[in-house]
């Protein structure tokens, strides 16, 4: 019963931006905290790789990017199967809200990612499957934002971007197992791997922090988005008033 | 400190990537901070046009 109340709270404009507003300098604190710890135990404290020396610290900026790219366009995807199902214009909304981050990521994912492919590889950019279904996610990217751009209509904005959102979600595992699936000079998973992850205490704890860091600054940023979303959509609505005066 | 710059000779690689993903934090709370401010003026100047 409480799960139902809660679900129907987050349909409700005026109490998600309320939620929004109130908990933003919280999400957006913590993750400036967490994310300046990784930073200097990444760069300073955790010692080089035993291979490839002080490059393997790309890791602590590529690897945060990449993951947040995938999921933001899960969150995306996931906001726009509720709008779909439910009608629910919040989850349209915040579905609308992921998009420019998660392409804003997907661009650092690549290019922290070719930073790193040029001393490694020695070369920015191969058609490994791994770079080539993350350039695929960029694509999916635009083309959620530019079918909403392109769609005066907001309610059927909401239900063909939405649509794009779901099948595009495809993709995702195909990101994720591409390096398992397919000969790839991409490393396969070192982290989130089922059983140990293969990397040492002293290199592991920053990559984590900074993983947590970066899922609370896109909540931030989310939340943030979410709110002028909603004040966008609800221009007619009495709450906007309250909430502006 | 000149050490640390260099980064057993990675430098040149590592410092352009994170100046790209930490610019890419920047940026996107500063569009999104923008993206609030510019609804909330919009919305202002409604309810004053309609008041």
């Amino acid at each position: 019963m409480a799960t139902w109340t809660w679900f129907h709270r987050l349909a409700s404009p005026p109490h998600v931006y309320a939620f929004a507003r109130r908990w933003t300098p919280w999400f957006g604190g913590f993750a400036g905290l967490a994310l300046v710890v990784a930073l200097y135990g990444g760069l300073v404290l955790a010692p080089p790789d035993y291979q490839q020396k002080d490059a393997f610290r790309m890791v602590y900026v590529h690897a945060p990017t990449a993951w947040l790219s995938l999921m933001i366009y899960t969150t995306m995807a996931v906001a726009a199967a509720v709008g779909l199902i439910w009608r629910m214009k919040v989850a349209h909304a915040a579905a609308a809200a992921c998009a420019p981050v998660g392409a804003w990521f997907t661009v650092a994912a690549l290019g922290t990612g070719m930073l790193w492919g040029k001393p490694m590889w020695g070369a920015y950019w191969v058609w490994d499957p791994r770079l080539t279904a993350e350039l695929v996610l960029l694509f999916l990217y635009f083309g959620y934002m530019g079918l909403r751009a392109g769609i005066e209509d907001p309610v059927k904005a909401d239900k063909a971007s939405a649509m794009l959102a779901v099948v595009g979600v495809v993709n995702v595992p195909v990101i994720k197992f591409s390096v398992e699936w397919w000969n790839s000079l991409h490393q396969t998973a070192t982290v989130m791997q089922l059983g140990k992850p293969t990397m040492d205490g002293r290199m592991l704890w920053p990559l984590l922090l900074m993983f947590l860091g970066f899922a609370l600054y896109f909540i931030t940023v989310l939340l943030i988005r979410l709110r002028a979303e909603l004040l966008r959509r609800e221009r007619n609505a009495s709450w906007v008033r309250e909430v502006l005066t | 400190m000149n050490e640390f710059l260099a980064m057993s000779g990675y430098g040149k690689y590592l410092w352009p990537a994170f100046a790209l993903g930490f610019g890419v934090v920047i940026l996107n709370l500063m569009l999104a901070l923008n993206s609030l401010a510019s609804a909330k003026q919009e919305a202002r100047k409604r309810l004053e046009m309609n008041s």
